[in-house]
């Protein structure tokens, strides 16, 4: 055991008396009619002792071993952080730019923290694979994707 | 007879044109997602699940199934020439397969290993075949007090997908249990965690969840690596092995045919664990064990047979019980309820042409495959040396729209992005998605199916003790849950007692 699981105990203990607070408010029921918030509850109850389980069993080792930073040790996590912002920004964004401008920034990003190339061909990429998943979704399998404001 | 006839309208099903183009699409899909490393069949069938709303629920299946079975064909494929697995399942067919190729018999390599999935792929179809149907019409006289104990069997598997600890194992399915339960009650129809955001109110979907733990994740993982890969230059003379080739593999294959196929259709059993177990197997029993590890054929002609075999068992309890017994059969699982059928006995019964189509097409797939794989293995390595930093951004953008497209929904995009962040902390933290996606799959006909019970029984829970089936059900539960946490137990006595002994 190590630090990374004391904080994820923590994190889901969190999280199953959260579910158990909504799962009282959803109606509990009684065994011989057991209302919407019965499975919850009790998935919640398990969640929430296993956690315990691991907490305990955590805390007990005299020994602490694994550094929470030794999961991104020696790895490229800078990159990680730059495609999770663009892939957030995305669905924020689509709506607003629509299908096309939306998707040739995201590509045309992607490439460029991914690729070590020259700029018009990170441009190119993008513009083409753009176009090209547009003609395949939205042409040929009639996906109906958004236009936003311009139009587009 | 029966079965002969079934088979040939199954035939006749699985030849219909459009069926006959998923098959090929399917399988040359999985292949090359085989030979992709950072790219497996879980990812890429959680990825097409929307694709196939369009789809006949049996071209949908027969599209999935040829992912799933040529996964295991493409992924030898790296395993023998770059040392790369490209799917998990071929991870121990790198131990001698590499060593063969580095020898220059990368040829005979890649031809065992191509001839013995297609034995044992088909083998395994022919146990399909004779085991599913008759299951399937013992389980029509459940009720919900079986069906439930059926179900607590399939959540029992949650501790068997586990590969490291059994405490968040089970940690992940009771929190697959509790977000299958988000949305409208199936029997009251009262909304539950919804916090009044009208898209929960059909509960969360089952494909961004598995594209955004299984597909961005992956991504995620990929891209803060480094490396890059080495193709071995070799000249490869011929696919076809030897006379004294098949007589050292004849016997590994059809032992790991054997073992793969019962292993897929026990709990929990998957490619994985009959590929290394068909290794370890075949070692063992070998005269020559000293051979192994440095180009021995036994060590690609087993594992690579147990493997295929493997997936077929696995379709068994899925179609007769409707239980996964891993997490791809749970995603197929979800594309059958997505498409309105529910996996079990009824479907082999009221869907015959679906069960019999299947099983069909993948007679088919196989000699596809075989056909496909062997000529096609200089452009498999050719598209080896794409780099995954081009390969990446398509990747996402295929998740990207795939989620947008179930509802013409932006929240449904969101909704993966937030999965793949999680499934990226998951694997940080060591907690596996596939419990966490097979409770999430279960958990609605688990819950309709406990409720139900216990309104027949006026709240008894002797009602799944009461009836036999229920009670076998339960009883066999109990005692996989107890031989899965024996190990455990036996690890944490021994690290008690050698911290004992270090004090």
């Amino acid at each position: 055991m190590n630090r990374r699981d004391l904080l994820a105990g923590l994190f889901w203990l969190a999280i199953s008396l959260f579910v158990v607070v909504q799962s009282v408010k959803s109606d509990l029921g009684s065994l011989h009619s057991p209302g919407p918030g019965f499975l919850p509850f009790w998935s919640a109850v398990v969640l929430g002792t296993l956690s315990i389980i691991l907490v305990v069993t955590t805390s007990l080792r005299k020994k602490w071993e694994g550094k929470l930073v030794d999961l991104w040790r020696g790895l490229d996590w800078l990159r990680v952080i730059w495609v999770l912002l663009s892939l957030f920004m995305y669905p924020i964004l689509l709506p607003i730019t629509g299908y096309l401008i939306t998707t040739f920034m995201l590509i045309g990003f992607l490439l460029f923290i991914g690729v070590r190339s020259k700029v018009w061909i990170d441009v190119a990429s993008a513009l083409a694979i753009t176009v090209i998943s547009y003609v395949i979704f939205s042409v040929l399998l009639d996906v109906k994707l958004p236009k936003g404001i311009f139009g587009l | 007879m029966d079965i002969l006839h079934n088979l040939f309208y199954g035939f006749t099903v699985a030849l219909q044109p459009m069926n006959l183009l998923f098959c090929f699409f399917g399988t040359v899909l999985g292949t090359l997602i085989g030979v992709l490393p950072g790219i497996g069949p879980i990812g890429t069938i959680s990825m097409l699940l929307p694709a196939t709303f369009h789809m006949s629920p049996t071209s949908a299946i027969i599209m999935l199934a040829g992912i799933y079975y040529g996964a295991m064909y493409g992924g030898s494929t790296t395993s023998i020439l770059v040392n790369i697995p490209g799917e998990a399942a071929s991870v121990v067919t790198c131990l001698d397969g590499y060593e063969m190729a580095k020898r220059g018999r990368a040829g005979a390599a890649l031809g065992i290993a191509a001839f013995g999935s297609f034995i044992a792929g088909t083998l395994g179809i022919v146990g399909l075949m004779i085991f599913a149907a008759p299951l399937a019409r013992f389980a029509l006289r459940f009720g919900s007090p079986e069906y439930f104990g059926l179900l607590l069997l399939g959540l029992t598997l949650v501790t068997y997908l586990s590969r490291g600890s059994i405490v968040k194992a089970l940690m992940m399915g009771a929190f697959g249990l509790i977000l299958s339960c988000v949305g409208l009650d199936s029997i009251q129809a009262s909304p539950r965690m919804t916090f009044d955001i009208m898209e929960l109110w059909d509960g969360v979907g089952l494909v961004p969840v598995a594209m955004g733990l299984f597909g961005i994740s992956e991504v995620l993982m990929n891209i803060e690596k480094t490396e890059s890969t080495d193709i071995l230059k070799t000249k490869i003379k011929s696919f076809f092995p030897n006379l004294s080739d098949w007589m050292r593999s004849i016997w590994p294959i059809v032992r790991g045919t054997v073992l793969g196929f019962f292993l897929g259709i026990l709990p929990g059993g998957n490619p994985v664990i009959a590929s290394f177990l068909s290794y370890g197997l075949e070692k063992r029993i070998s005269k020559h064990p000293e051979e192994f590890g440095k180009g021995a054929i036994e060590g690609v002609a087993g594992p690579e047979s147990a493997n295929n075999s493997a997936t077929s068992g696995g379709f068994i309890p899925l179609f007769t019980l409707g239980i996964p017994s891993n997490i791809t059969m749970a995603l197929m699982f979800g594309a059958l309820l997505i498409h309105g059928m529910r996996p079990g006995p009824f479907l082999v019964k009221d869907h015959a042409d679906l069960f019999w189509g299947v099983i069909s097409s993948m007679y088919i797939g196989n000699v596809m495959l075989l056909i496909l794989n062997l000529p096609l293995i200089p452009l498999w390595v050719q598209v080896l040396k794409v780099p995954y930093r081009i390969l990446f951004p398509l990747i996402l953008l295929f998740c990207i729209v795939g989620s947008y497209s179930l509802n013409n929904s932006t929240f449904d995009v969101m909704v993966m992005m937030v999965f793949g962040l999680l499934g990226y902390l998951f694997k940080k933290f060591e907690f596996e998605a596939a419990p966490l996606i097979l409770a999430f799959v279960l958990g609605p006909m688990f819950e309709t199916n406990l409720r139900q019970s216990l309104l027949l029984s006026k709240g008894s829970f002797l009602i799944f003790v009461n009836r036999p089936i229920s009670a076998v059900f339960i009883g066999v539960s109990f005692i996989l849950f107890i031989t899965a946490l024996l190990p455990n137990f036996k690890k944490a006595k021994e690290k008690y007692e050698s911290s004992v002994q270090d004090d």
